[in-house]
């Protein structure tokens, strides 16, 4: 049986309501995602991604309509609760590494967990597990500076990941990555996708894309789109959004 | 056009435009205040500690152009990490780096003009206000003082004028040499490096002897006589600079390894503190050494002050002395509380005054003996004479007794003679009042009323009583100008040093914003991220001020010990109060304009 972790009904959001020139970014998105799924949001620049994405994130609020993650609607959390909800239920994934240059990588990996207050007992075997997964293990002690930009985009992942949130949310994730570590860095996420993770990805690369099982396209606020990946491979389902996105974006 | 553009970049950051506009005027007044007394000659040499004094005000005007040198520099640094990236962006897009520098340097020299005019309006004002202050509550009087005073102005116009010129310059510069790309991406701590453990512990031990050192140098005065204050000194700064450098450092890392560092985000706290403290190594040392200087100067300055009623009554057991008091004496002597008063039948026969000896037995009289061994060596004593010693003319207490009659008689022999004898002799007799008075502070009101009424009766031979009502004022006056330098270079300076930090630190905050977002998407409470911030600026300004204090418990065994003041710590714990008062109020406007700058504003309209 498939459980929904995300679910938006109507979802619209006025940026400047009550000053002269309102302007609306979201007109109206429904949608669901199923837990386990792994699911893209494209669009042009300026269609609402970020704008979207922050909702689902918790760190903005729609003007009307509502989300639930995981069962919870999080439209009417206050900003505690919202801060809360971030820690434990969600992970992220930005497109600067955003890793604290201060701190260790298993420190920055620690992060969420100590934010909840984890016993320290059993922070250490979740840092070590995390790391593993995305296979940085060896790393653990060096500080960003001494990463590449591959490594600390991995690092970013398992702070994502340590807190085994119930999605993890990137905003172009590969964006400030070359070819090599974007591929890799998205063959990491397939595989906690297939781990059982739900992942959402805002971008609009098409190669990054490609590693979705299904597709959202957006265009002015309303999702205009959505394809499947199904059983093609990842070269046909990368062919299919290129013509989508030829057609889509006229 | 680029002009309007950067005009609106000023409009969008009006706040932290304030901030900065605020600082440069408080540090222009300040300055002003400091040189309205230090260039003031005629003032400064009309005190009775005139030389030294200006020894100490030329010293004090070096430091604090220094202070001021360092203070346009981390104001300006503040005024470049807000205008750095709109400026780079023009850059990229094309405007000639000529152009965005002649910009920088105008918009330096007009923030520069604007705040130092201001500032030195606000400065003769801010003058007016505490040498009234000063004035009314300390009972100082100020010859030749004024609160507008010429050369000043102009000194401080010059001054900030030519360092915002230099400013201005060297901003112009920073944008010709370094790429608009560099410019647009926010200053990272890509330098962060893990000092060597092997060092810190070298350091962070040499720290701490040397800082035992000095203070041990500063206590053993009465040994190393002058040679203490150089080997104070010495060790102190260098101490200071490694306790910075690596003793904090150490603790931190200490605070890491233990569980509290996995609590919250203590983690990034500690860790942000630690490399901000060996970051700013050179600023905390220096906040801390010139606030253990500015401390000490109002310490020491008040403490003479409060030492004036001990030494008064040292010098001179009776407040007041009178022979055959008026009736209108007795009536203001009578508004005097907490008084002793004796009195003791006096006659007079050719060149002896006579005096009934059992009068002395039954109340012997005080003088004040100096105490030449022992723990006290040093300091003045009140002692109960006895008859014997009051009769020896050689004995001091003789010496102090004759000082107490009328200055008419004070030449003349005394004798202490039994009933039968005083009664024998034809002469009237007059009545000698000794008037003792523990707090002449308190009483001086009261008692001032009745010197007038004795330089009424007596015109100026009143002066030549032995009175120690007359040493306290004259003492007053004299160490009155000392308060007042003291205390007015010691709020200018902390004043100074205090912005300086918030400034320092203030600069820093425009690069920490993406940590503090990143930080609150991960899930981090508002009031998480408010409190690290707090703990963070509470380390910068906290640990300079916690030594500076150490340093001046210290320093004051140098005044104890050498017996030049008695109360120091009670003074110590009053001016400690107000100093710190004082600079927690620079440290919550720095947290309050630090958490506006970094922390990202929820949005919870809906
Ligand atoms: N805080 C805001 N106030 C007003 N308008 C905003 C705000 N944030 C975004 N917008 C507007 O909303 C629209 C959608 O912005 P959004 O950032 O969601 O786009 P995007 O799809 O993420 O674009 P990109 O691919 O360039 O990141 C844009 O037209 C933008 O100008
Ligand atoms: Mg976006």
């Amino acid at each position: 049986m498939t459980e929904e972790i995300v679910k938006t009904q109507n979802l619209r959001k006025i940026y400047d309501q009550h000053s002269e020139k309102p302007y609306e970014a979201l007109k109206g998105i429904s949608f669901t995602v199923d837990k386990g799924d792994f699911v893209g949001i494209m669009g042009a620049s300026g269609s609402g991604k970020t704008t979207l994405l922050n909702i689902l994130a918790t760190l903005d609020k729609p003007t009307s309509g509502t989300v639930e993650i995981d069962g919870n609607d999080v439209t009417d959390l206050t900003p505690n609760q919202m801060s809360d909800f971030r820690s434990k239920k969600l992970g992220f994934i930005f497109q600067d590494f955003n890793l604290l240059e201060t701190l260790t990588a298993s420190e920055n990996i620690a992060l969420p967990l100590s934010l909840q207050n984890t016993q320290s007992s059993t922070i250490e075997p979740r840092v070590q597990q995390a790391a593993a997964t995305l296979g940085i293990a060896d790393l653990l002690s060096k500080y960003p500076t001494q990463l590449s930009g591959g490594q600390k985009q991995r690092v970013a992942a398992a702070r994502a990941l340590v807190s085994n949130p119930s999605i993890i949310f990137g905003d172009e994730p590969t964006g400030a990555l070359d070819s090599t570590n974007a591929r890799e860095l998205l063959e990491t996420l397939t595989h906690i996708n297939e781990q059982g993770v739900s992942v959402l990805l805002v971008t609009h690369d098409p190669f990054s894309a490609s590693f979705c099982k299904r597709i959202m396209f957006i265009k002015d606020g309303k999702i205009g789109d959505e394809i499947q990946a199904g059983n093609r491979s990842r070269n046909e389902f990368y062919q299919e959004i290129l013509e989508k996105l030829g057609t889509f974006e006229q | 056009m680029l002009f309007k553009i950067s005009l609106s970049g000023v409009k969008a950051r009006w706040k932290d435009y304030l901030v900065l506009f605020s600082g440069m005027i408080m540090a222009s007044a300040i300055f002003y205040m400091f040189e309205a007394i230090a260039l003031n000659n005629k003032f400064v040499l009309s005190t009775t500690v005139g030389q030294n004094a200006k020894a100490v005000f030329v010293f004090g005007s070096i430091l604090l152009v220094m202070i001021t040198l360092v203070y346009v520099f981390y104001a300006n640094n503040f005024l470049m990490s807000m205008r750095k990236h709109d400026y780079g962006l023009f850059m990229m897009l094309g405007a000639k780096s000529k152009k965005i520098s002649s910009l920088i340097t105008l918009e330096t020299l007009v923030v520069g003009l604007i705040s130092t005019v201001v500032g030195t309006i606000v400065g003769v004002g801010l003058t007016q206000l505490v040498s009234g202050v000063l004035v009314n509550s300390l009972a100082i009087p100020l010859k030749y003082f004024t609160p507008f005073y010429l050369p000043a102005v102009w000194t401080t116009l010059l001054l900030f004028m030519v360092l915002f010129v230099i400013a201005g310059f060297m901003n112009a510069r920073t944008f010709i040499k370094t790429p608009a790309l560099q410019l647009l991406r926010s200053e990272s701590l890509s330098d962060w490096k893990q000092p060597k453990t092997s060092r810190l512990v070298i350091q962070a031990i040499l720290g701490i002897v040397l800082l035992a050192v000095g203070y041990y140098a500063m206590y053993d005065i009465r040994h190393l006589l002058v040679t203490a204050i150089p080997i104070g000194l010495i060790t102190i700064v260098f101490g200071t600079y490694f306790v910075f450098n690596s003793f904090f450092v150490m603790l931190l890392q200490w605070l890491q390894r233990s569980s509290f560092n996995q609590k919250g985000i203590n983690s990034f706290t500690i860790a942000q503190l630690k490399f901000r403290i060996s970051d700013y190594t050179k600023i905390l040392s220096v906040v801390s050494l010139l606030f253990a200087l500015a401390l000490g100067a109002i310490t020491v300055g008040v403490g003479f002050q409060n030492d004036i009623p001990e030494l008064a009554n040292g010098s001179n057991a009776y407040a007041i002395v009178n022979t055959n008091p008026s009736s209108k004496m007795t009536k203001l002597i009578d508004q005097v509380d907490g008084k002793t008063v004796s009195n003791y039948q006096q006659k007079i026969a050719g060149k002896t005054v006579y005096y009934r000896i059992d009068q002395f037995k039954e109340k012997p009289i005080f003088y004040s003996s100096f105490v030449m061994k022992g723990k006290d060596a040093g300091t003045a004593k009140v002692e109960k004479s006895s008859t014997t010693q009051l009769a020896n003319p050689n004995s001091e207490a003789n010496r102090q007794f004759k000082m107490l009659q009328n200055p008419t008689i004070q030449g003349l022999r005394v004798r202490f003679v039994s009933d039968a004898t005083f009664n024998q002799l034809g002469q009237s007799t007059n009545q000698l009042q000794l008037v003792r008075v523990h707090d002449l502070n308190g009483q001086y009101h009261a008692l001032k009323a009745v010197h007038a009424q004795q330089k009424a009766e007596m015109g100026a031979q009143a002066e030549a009583l032995g009175e120690s009502f007359i040493t306290y004022t004259t003492m007053k006056s004299m160490f009155a100008s000392m308060e007042f330098m003291g205390i007015f270079l010691g709020i200018a300076f902390l004043a100074m040093l205090a912005s300086c930090l918030m400034f320092k630190i203030l600069s820093g905050a425009d690069s920490d914003k993406i940590r503090f977002e990143m930080l609150n998407k991960i899930g981090t409470r508002k009031q998480t991220l408010r409190k690290s911030i707090r703990l963070q600026i509470l380390g910068l300004f906290g640990l300079p001020a916690i030594l500076g204090l150490i340093d001046v418990a210290f320093g004051l065994q140098m005044f104890i010990r050498s017996g030049l003041l008695y109360h120091a710590y009670g003074t110590f714990a009053y001016s400690a109060i107000g100093f710190v008062v004082l600079y927690l109020i620079y440290f919550g406007i720095t947290v309050l304009i630090y958490q506006k700058i970094v922390i990202p504003e929820t949005s919870t309209e809906k």
